[in-house]
């Protein structure tokens, strides 16, 4: 087991750069996920702690060595790949036992220790069977059981399920973080699922372009998204977000849009008047609205209506006498919810709304103090 | 239905026309090798006939046939050997390492197949002759070489890249440096492509003419030259010979390939079944 440590670290492909100075100290049998839209860097940054690909700039140490300039197979990483990456011409029990032939283990030292990782993986029936014979969750089991054979220091990820369809998807999930708590190796996991993300995580770094946006466990990214892009990636349906204008209302903070206007106690946020903003509120936060409530409601009609089983999810229209008003996404439980065309009532809880600076796009909630 | 018939008749008999004129030439071929010479010249066709073997006894006697044979095999084999050692290689290297010059040097390998084989045996016959070596295997098995290492490198190349990247990378990881990941993962997952490309190098330095022609007078002489050399045995064209000759020179590179495709079964059996 070990930490990982990435200091200053930079990739880049002649003047085009992929990485900027990343840092993040990953410690002892922690499970981090990188998480980012394709092209974030975040499969580039897991290729060079692998040793996969050449570092351009700062350190990466595994263990409290650094790392940079050794091969592969001196890091002690193990990396199960997007596409299984299997051996086709050897058999399932020749693919796992690849890495420890190398080492000059003893034929019955391989033979207990592919039974063993095996075992725990299910594979026994398949172990004479070709990668081509078997379906692609058991192909991902293979490339599992051959990372983890070689005991590793460090668990390497690269989108291990985004091969798989939806339902073995999280069943394979559901197998990693069992995995991660049986075997407590030191895993970074790279996926741009932010429901694997979410689940699997001890700690999520959110990538984009390049540079980190924000280094936190799932439930402070969810909760506290330190900019507008970390708001708008993370939550399913995405956040809503609506421009707005600050302006000092005597004990409170209003925020205005063209006939929409919210009001918030002063000591959340950090603001100035006439400071523009973006205000984001989740679909979920949405709760209908009491006749007597007057401050941050949304008064609109229901364009559309998708039911989604036990919730559905309103496209609501705002009435408001601006044209540019954005339609709000609302999440109702299923068998509560309106009528397309009918006219709704919405409001939100204070503490649920997130603002952001529209120019810098950091958020503007004050730091939580303890 | 009734429309369809018709279609499907013509359709059937030109299917065995082609393919009658594929394989009624060889057929041919075949049976007038076991045909004493009145058999074959008779004005109507003979299909039924006392076998005889000696024509094959006449050009399997004749010494420089037996010689022909040798030297066939000794300078294909050398030469695909050759090729397979300096052209594999090559095209992994090439195809694991894109640069500027990958798309040049493809082009360049490919572009030593562009001159007529004239123009390169002329100069070649000068070169042997004043190294002292004209006439030897070892001249011969030099100049095929060229031809098989371009023809191995140039199919070679598509055969590697077509090895997913990931594969090589995952027995990185493993622990195995390149020369292991070139022999144990990337020759055997590619090897089904790269067994045609060495057959397709071997038939074609097995039939190669005109370099061996030039190249050679009379101790390394191959099997193409030498049964060229039978039609000039006598005013009378002798056709049994002939046939019989045809047929021992298409033997050699049929079983290869014959060879090469139960190899290819094994392993397909070995990845399918």
């Amino acid at each position: 087991m070990a930490k990982i440590s990435c200091s200053n670290l930079k990739k880049s492909y002649g003047s085009v750069e992929i990485v900027r100075d990343f840092n993040l100290e990953v410690d002892d049998h922690e499970f981090v996920v990188f998480l980012g839209p394709s092209g974030c860097g975040k499969s580039t940054i897991l290729r060079m702690i692998a040793g996969l690909e050449d570092i351009s700039g700062g350190t990466v140490a595994i263990g409290g060595a650094v790392v940079n300039d050794l091969l592969p197979r001196d890091r002690n990483v193990a990396m199960v790949f997007q596409n299984y990456a299997l051996y086709p011409h050897m058999s399932v029990f020749d693919n796992i036992a690849f890495g420890l032939r190398r080492m000059k283990v003893s034929t019955a030292e391989i033979d207990r220790r592919v039974q063993d990782v095996s075992a725990i993986l299910g594979l026994g029936p398949y172990l004479l069977r070709h990668p081509t014979q078997l379906s692609g969750g058991q192909q991902q089991r293979v490339a599992i059981a051959r990372a983890m054979i070689k005991t590793p220091q460090v668990f390497l990820f690269d989108e291990p399920l985004s091969n798989l369809d939806a339902k073995l998807r999280n069943h394979m999930r559901v197998e990693i973080a069992r995995l991660h708590k049986r075997l407590e190796t030191t895993t970074i996991y790279v996926t741009h699922d932010q429901l694997e993300a979410m689940t699997l995580g001890d700690r999520i770094v959110l990538l984009n372009g390049g540079v980190i946006e924000q280094v936190g466990t799932p439930a402070e990214i969810y909760e506290r998204p330190r900019t507008l892009f970390v708001a708008g990636f993370i939550g399913t349906p995405n956040m809503n977000l609506i421009s707005v204008t600050i302006s000092d209302g005597g004990d409170r903070w209003r925020a205005t849009s063209g006939a929409l206007s919210f009001a918030f106690v002063r000591e959340r946020f950090d603001l100035k008047d006439g400071q523009k903003a973006v205000l984001g509120v989740r679909p979920s936060n949405f709760v209908e609205a009491a006749p007597s409530a007057t401050d941050n409601v949304v008064e609109g009609t229901v364009d559309l209506v998708e039911y989604m089983g036990d919730a559905a999810l309103l496209d609501v229209a705002p009435r408001s006498g601006s044209s540019d008003a954005r339609q709000i996404a609302v999440l109702v439980e299923a068998h509560r919810s309106p009528r397309p065309g009918a006219a709704i009532r919405l409001t939100f809880d204070e503490g649920d709304v997130h603002l952001f600076d529209e120019r810098t796009g950091l958020s503007l909630l004050k730091p939580r103090s303890n | 239905m009734n429309r369809v018939r018709p279609a499907i008749w013509i359709a059937r008999v030109i299917l065995g026309l082609a393919a009658a004129m594929a394989i009624v030439p060889v057929l041919w071929t075949f049976l007038n090798a076991f045909k004493n010479r009145v058999d074959i010249v008779t004005p109507a066709p003979v299909f039924i006939f006392t076998p005889t073997l000696d024509n094959f006894i006449y050009v399997l006697g004749r010494e420089s046939v037996l010689q022909g044979l040798i030297n066939s095999v000794i300078v294909s084999g050398a030469s695909v050997l050759i090729g397979a050692l300096f052209g594999l290689p090559t095209a992994y290297a090439v195809a694991r390492h894109p640069s500027r010059l990958t798309g040049e040097i493809q082009f360049f390998v490919l572009s030593l197949r562009f001159l007529p084989p004239v123009a390169v045996a002329i100069p070649l016959m000068v070169i042997w002759l004043d190294a002292g070596l004209y006439d030897t295997q070892l001249s011969l098995i030099t100049t095929y070489s060229l031809l098989t290492i371009s023809t191995t490198v140039w199919l070679g190349i598509p055969a590697f890249q077509r090895v997913p990247k990931e594969v090589e990378e995952a027995a990185t990881v493993d622990g195995y440096g390149p020369y292991a990941v070139f022999f144990k993962v990337a020759l055997p997952i590619a090897s089904r492509s790269l067994i045609g490309a060495l057959a397709f190098s071997f038939v074609l330095v097995w039939n190669e003419f005109l370099i061996a022609l030039m190249l050679t007078t009379s101790d390394a002489k191959t099997l193409p030259i030498v049964a060229s050399e039978l039609t000039q045995l006598g005013r009378d064209v002798p056709w049994g010979i002939l046939n019989a000759s045809v047929i021992l020179l298409s033997l050699p590179p049929l079983l290869f390939i014959g060879v090469l495709s139960g190899f290819l079964n094994s392993i397909v059996k070995k990845t399918n079944g």
